[in-house]
């Protein structure tokens, strides 16, 4: 048995039409950072919500370690939260703030103070240690938040958008030290985020949710390499997948504005039994403008004018029209073009993905 | 920077304010400067500007405070008021904050039209209702006696809306949170959502303290013992004995509007922002 199970889970509140929660079924092993991404109210939270028993759950059974806890009350299920707006206490100093539960649980004075000095230590608070959390910047306040939890010693870690209410910066630093919490800690971690930057770089497994519905849950380089269908790809990755609608007959592959390409042999017998109207897809990185690639699948070299350009520095970003979509190329910083230029590329043939046009489901991935 | 102009209209601006205010403060020092004087200095400087100045410091300078806290109870019932005051702050921040909690926080079936017939509530008139409270009180036994007096006191429609109003803009998420500290729904009500509203809590608190100081007809239709008076009472009765002099009548008035003054001195600031504000930026 896994450490935490949610079977068939479901959730529907009262005079709500459709289920905000559907027969999500997902087991995650201990010590797992596993993160739940989707698009606001795709019911990642309320799923979290449910684990933590702030919500009942409509239907399904949910486990924590071997008992299941559907009927228990939130303090009896061995977990601690990191909320969204940190809901600190804001008339304690962060050091009560800290130690609150464990004085009420009736740990002894002395022990109480050790954890505390442990978390303000581990967590960098030493020079806020007495004051309240008004006095707190954004970042300091998510620390305290997080010192709260880790002190408890509980077996499952929430975390609702911890980090959506800080800055850019102050966000990719303490995302590192989350990361580096858990791997200290060990705990078990359940993330929410509607950040897919977040959970790629943090979560050992990422369940990607639409609708109430989980769409595909696996390592995070497995949703990114293969998506199981068109939301996942788009959702996934950074600038978002280009997507195409094609008409695919046996090894050619006729563009929405005509344009045509050959299918390699591999690609082509695989499609064999799709043959029609598909949704082509492909990652800005798969589509080539350097010389090397170019002279490999010279048979299909495509132009485009550039129109517009995302400089980053280490790589930047090319916007195109081509075949009825607008396009994004992602290049290196030796391959910058300027608004206007004329710009030869190539689909790394390998790398596209396809999408029925009804189910937008990814027939490659079957 | 202000211009001259604006300048001198400031100036003239805080003139008449200046003397507003002391059109309205003339009365208090006339009852200050006359509660030390016997009656016939009091009427030989009537006329004059004597009748705003306090008399030399003499012997006899303190006479009509010395007689009115020796000669009666007065002071035991400045002592019964406070204390009738203190038990009704006390258990009315518990009873009328517990029930706005509950119509803030609690989900239960017709919540909202509870909180109109609550506002409605006040719409009626105290004097309207002492009745049917004498009436229980005295059915019941409990009148002249100070739970029969504290009973019906400690509910106050305005100040469960009061809490409410606050309580609403709390963050649900501290509650929950709290509920993964191990802290029980009560627990939380008393350390963290009082805590964390101590606008209102001072503001009811206050609010309070000037209903009982100020109260008249509710004492004096429970209360027939004179141990168990309040001040209010009191200073009608001694006012009203041919034995008071006109010097003590005014000292008994001065001693009733210290701490009221003081209270309002003390919490200006939180009555003000009790009132107009919905705390939601407390903390």
């Amino acid at each position: 048995m896994s450490f935490i199970e949610l079977k068939k889970i479901n959730k529907k509140y009262e005079n709500a039409e459709r289920n905000s929660v559907t027969d999500f079924t997902l087991n995650i092993e201990e010590k797992e950072f596993i993160a739940f991404v989707g698009p606001s109210g795709c019911g990642k939270s309320t799923t979290l919500r449910m684990i933590a028993g702030f919500e009942e759950i409509t239907g399904g059974d949910l486990y924590i370690d071997g008992k299941r806890v559907n009927e228990t009350a939130p303090k009896d299920r061995g977990i601690a939260m990191v909320f969204q707006n940190y809901a600190l206490y804001p008339h304690m100093t962060v050091e009560k703030n800290i130690g609150y539960g464990l004085k009420n649980m009736k740990v002894p004075a002395e022990e109480i103070k050790k954890k505390v000095d442990w978390a303000v230590d581990i967590l960098g608070l030493e020079e806020y240690r007495y004051r309240k959390p008004k006095n707190l910047s954004g970042g300091q306040r998510q620390r305290v938040a997080l010192g709260r939890a880790i002190v408890k010693n509980q077996k499952v870690f929430l975390m609702d958008e911890p980090l959506s209410n800080l800055d850019a910066k102050l966000r990719v630093s303490m995302r590192n030290e989350i990361s580096k919490l858990h791997r200290q800690l060990g705990t078990t971690t359940i993330y929410v985020t509607h950040d897919q930057v977040e959970a790629m770089t943090m979560a050992d497994r990422i369940v990607i949710m639409k609708d109430g519905v989980m769409q595909q849950v696996g390592k995070p380089m497995d949703l990114y390499e293969h998506p199981i269908n068109k939301f996942v790809a788009g959702f996934i990755g950074s600038p978002q997948m280009n997507f195409y609608n094609v008409t695919v007959k046996g090894e050619e592959m006729t563009f929405e504005d005509g344009k045509k390409i050959t299918l390699p042999d591999v690609v082509a017998e695989r499609l064999s039994d799709h043959q029609g109207e598909l949704i082509m897809g492909i990652r800005g990185e798969d589509i080539k403008v350097d010389e090397q690639n170019r002279e490999l699948y010279k048979a299909n070299v495509q132009q485009a004018i550039v129109e517009n350009t995302e400089v980053m520095g280490n790589e930047n970003n090319l916007y195109f029209t081509y075949g009825g979509s607008l396009t994004v190329a992602r290049v290196s910083k030796y391959e910058l073009s300027q608004m206007g230029d004329k710009l030869e590329f190539v689909f790394s043939p390998t790398k596209m993905h396809f999408f029925d046009k009804e189910t937008e489901e990814n027939i490659l991935e079957k | 920077m202000l211009t001259k102009k604006q300048k001198t209209a400031n100036w003239i601006l805080v003139i008449i304010l200046l003397i507003a205010s002391l059109f309205f403060l003339f009365p208090v020092i006339w009852m200050l400067a006359n509660s030390f004087k016997g009656d016939a200095a009091i009427t030989a400087d009537m006329n004059t500007i004597k009748a705003f100045i306090p008399p030399a410091l003499s012997g006899n300078f303190f006479d009509n405070y010395i007689t009115i806290l020796t000669d009666t109870k007065f002071l035991k019932y400045m002592v019964n008021t406070l204390f009738y005051a203190a038990i009704l702050i006390v258990l009315g921040i518990i009873v009328n904050g517990l029930a706005g909690y509950a119509l803030a926080k609690i989900k239960f079936p017709f919540r909202e039209r509870w909180v109109l017939i609550i506002l409605l509530l006040q719409i009626v008139p105290m004097e309207t209702i002492l009745t049917i409270h004498f009436l229980m009180i005295a059915k019941v036994g409990l009148l002249n006696t100070v739970i029969g007096y504290i009973l019906p006191m400690i509910v106050n429609p305005f100040n469960i809306f009061l809490f409410r109003q606050v309580f609403i803009s709390l963050p649900d998420d501290v509650y929950e949170a709290a509920q993964l500290d191990f802290c029980g729904p009560l627990k939380y009500f008393f350390t963290m959502v009082l805590p964390m509203s101590k606008t209102v809590v001072a503001t009811v608190s206050v609010f309070t303290f000037l209903n009982v100081w100020n109260d008249y007809l509710w004492p004096s239709l429970v209360f027939t013992s004179s141990d168990l008076l309040t001040a209010q009472i009191g200073l009608n009765s001694i006012t009203s004995n041919d034995n008071t002099t006109m010097g003590q009548t005014l000292a008994v008035i001065t001693l009733i509007t210290i701490p009221v003054i003081i209270i309002y001195s003390l919490f200006s600031k939180q009555i003000v922002e009790g009132v107009t504000s919905t705390g939601s930026k407390e903390g």
